[in-house]
């Protein structure tokens, strides 16, 4: 019993997303739930197979994300495929930035005082917007610098960014 | 547990209400191993790709599943209901023997109602 749970996605889970797509009023039956995740393990499992004997066939090892992309296409799911290439061109940029930033604010630790924005207090942010920076409240760390660009998802975390090519 | 950035909310296009990603990483890829015996080696990224997919593949079941319901003038989405949206859509062919599969009855009552939640 605990084995056949392993190889599906937790209900809970799965209902959820059933729910989000669903007028607030509609019902769902425990078997239909059930029947959705079975189905949803069944989907990673083929296009797995997919992704994976393309890699096979190239003679890689890892399946990474541009294979389901492929795989997905290569079944029928050029929408998702779509959809998923953006999400994970995204996702590679979030995390080159992420790294990125952690270097600047290494770097910014040690640099003592402001540089380029000493005749500029607190009116920092009409600057970010006409770079086309991305959008910060946050008054911190001033003196560090980032490079940054428009982003068109909101992002949790914080970026600092002052613009970094005006001369000191 | 994986790196912060995964769980920083911005990718996922449900975030604020599931959580970053809906489905558990770890699992996608215990499912991912499963698939066959040349599935070796996962790349970080695929469990993330699979998280978004998964979510996308539910939203379009649901959503046909959901159509069916309401042409049959109900308001409770049923088994059969996903099982015509399978039968009515292409892609969906590789699910025709899941759905379609008699239930043993060894875990439902023989001949019972579903129990509906919401």
């Amino acid at each position: 019993m605990v084995d056949e749970q392993e190889k599906l996605l937790p209900i809970a889970n799965v209902g959820r997303i059933m729910k989000l797509i669903l007028p607030p009023s509609a019902k769902i039956s425990k078997e239909a739930k059930q029947t959705i995740q079975e189905c949803a393990s069944e989907f990673i499992s083929f296009v797995t197979g997919e992704a994976s004997d393309k890699c096979h066939k190239e003679n890689r090892k890892t399946v990474n994300g541009d294979d389901i992309c492929w795989a997905l296409s290569s079944l029928g799911f050029d929408d998702y495929a779509e959809a998923i290439v953006r999400y994970l061109h995204k996702y590679r940029e979030h995390e080159s930035e992420r790294a990125n930033y952690k270097q600047q604010t290494s770097k910014a630790r040690n640099v003592t005082g402001r540089h380029d924005h000493e005749d500029k207090a607190e009116g920092d942010d009409d600057d970010d917007d006409e770079e086309g920076l991305c959008h910060t409240d946050s008054q911190r760390g001033k003196g560090t610098t980032s490079t940054c660009r428009r982003h068109p998802a909101p992002l949790e975390f914080r970026i600092i960014d002052r613009n970094e090519t005006s001369p000191s | 547990m994986r790196q912060p950035g995964i769980y920083s909310g911005m990718l996922s296009g449900l975030s604020g209400k599931t959580g970053p990603h809906s489905l558990p990483l770890a699992r996608i890829k215990k499912i991912m191993k499963k698939s066959g015996d040349d599935v070796k080696m996962i790349s970080g990224e695929a469990p993330i790709v699979f998280s978004k997919a998964c979510e996308l593949f539910i939203e379009e079941l649901t959503r046909r599943s959901w159509m069916m319901t309401m042409q049959g003038k109900r308001r409770t989405l049923q088994k059969d209901d996903v099982a015509s949206a399978v039968a009515a859509t292409d892609i969906f062919d590789f699910l025709v023997n899941l759905v379609t599969e008699p239930l043993n009855g060894d875990e439902d009552a023989p001949g019972g109602t579903d129990i509906i939640e919401h």
